[in-house]
């Protein structure tokens, strides 16, 4: 179909969104796609959630650490920022979400608040609760592997 | 500018260290961090060194009965700067409202428990602030999370009305479940709350920590009056 004309094209905001979870989580763009989608239903319901719009547009995920983008319709900005804050799990695996940033455009969106990837894990042996234990570490942060999963703590903890 | 802070379960109860949250507080804007884990080990001035996150040691007692949360009081009131109290039964709110002792009353909805008019003015006659656990509304789906938004709601319409003090949480036992102050407000403010309510009830922890510190301090007699030199103010 032809493209509407400029003055009367949807305006848009795009979200940059930091996302955390544990080491093992493997999460790609259908499925956090999908929860927000769940998210925004069940907090704004259908009506609303139409109205934030909330299309994934890029999304990265990797060791325990991600990006994305969402596109939200200009003005529906807080209904936005309040079903992000209502995921708190993607295919079972508990996650943290955080809004960085608001922008305009996509590339002002990725210049100013992504691209802060900092380095791999590395694996490394700690002694946690009076036993050694497999912990893998990114700057001073540390995921320790117990046998109920793993408990996240900083290099604070071990000094 | 006012100073958020947020209250968290931490390791053992929870499953990230007390140093973990203050990593994550700091990177989304909190100023200060309530434990509410009496077992956590750490270093508040090492964090506060590392993180710029100040941590109030805290305890919450989750009792099944008033009298043996009055024996917790009595055991804990002095080994921590916040006292924080597991409601969820009439019993337990009642009692929690109504002892000066006592900082706040957690979770006064959960599990079917319930609030009203005579608790909301005991808890204002007492000081005693009652908390809005936001928790089932960010994690639970369904209808354990209409129950507790009807839950909510109910608790704001009585806590507006009698002007009771008040503290908001997410209640996390993880640092991921940690959500930044905007975000609370704007969940906030979808679920019936004002900015400034959500705003409010996160820097209530904060003054309250202030507050019990005074009042710990060797210098305090009692309001309005400590001990030291003249002040001309």
């Amino acid at each position: 179909m032809k493209h509407l004309p400029k003055h009367i094209r949807p305006r848009w905001r795009y979200l940059a969104v930091g996302i955390e979870s544990t080491p093992d989580a493997e999460i790609d763009r259908g499925a956090f796609q999908r929860e927000l989608w769940y998210a925004a239903g069940n907090l704004l319901g259908d009506p609303g959630s139409a109205d934030a719009d909330l299309t994934v547009y890029s999304f990265s995920f990797d060791e325990g650490r991600g990006e994305a983008i969402i596109r939200v319709r200009r003005g529906e900005t807080d209904p936005a920022r309040a079903a992000v804050a209502c995921l708190s799990e993607v295919g079972g695996e508990p996650v943290g979400v955080v809004v960085r940033g608001v922008s305009g455009t996509v590339r002002a969106c990725e210049e100013s608040y992504l691209g802060r990837r900092t380095g791999d894990f590395e694996q490394r042996q700690v002694v946690f609760a009076d036993a050694q234990r497999a912990a893998f570490s990114r700057e001073d942060a540390l995921e320790v592997s117990v046998p109920a999963g793993f408990v996240s703590a900083t290099e604070l903890d071990f000094e | 500018m006012t100073e958020f802070y947020e209250a968290v379960t931490a390791y053992p109860d929870g499953t990230s260290t007390v140093s973990r949250y203050a990593k994550t507080a700091c990177s989304y804007g909190y100023d200060g961090l309530v434990v509410r884990t009496r077992q956590s080990e750490y270093d508040p001035q090492a964090i506060d060194d590392t993180y710029g996150v100040d941590v109030v040691s805290g305890i919450e007692i989750d009792a099944e009965t008033p009298d043996s949360i009055a024996g917790s009081v009595g055991n804990f009131r002095e080994e921590c700067t916040l006292l924080l109290v597991r409601g969820g039964t009439n019993g337990r709110n009642r009692y929690a409202v109504e002892t000066d002792r006592i900082d706040v009353l957690t979770q006064p909805m959960a599990n079917g428990g319930d609030f009203n008019h005579v608790l909301a003015r005991a808890a204002k006659t007492h000081g005693v602030r009652v908390e809005f656990d936001f928790g089932p509304v960010l994690r639970q789906t369904g209808g354990n999370r209409v129950q507790a938004l009807r839950d909510l709601r109910k608790l704001r319409e009585l806590i507006e009305y009698y002007e009771t003090p008040y503290v908001v949480s997410a209640s996390a036992s993880t640092h991921l479940w940690l959500r930044a102050p905007r975000e609370l407000i704007a969940v906030g403010e979808q679920i019936g709350f004002s900015a400034t309510q959500i705003k409010e009830g996160l820097a209530e922890w904060g003054r309250l920590a202030e507050r019990n510190r005074r009042r710990a301090n060797e210098s305090f007699i009692e309001p309005g009056v400590k001990q030291g030199k003249y002040d001309s103010r």
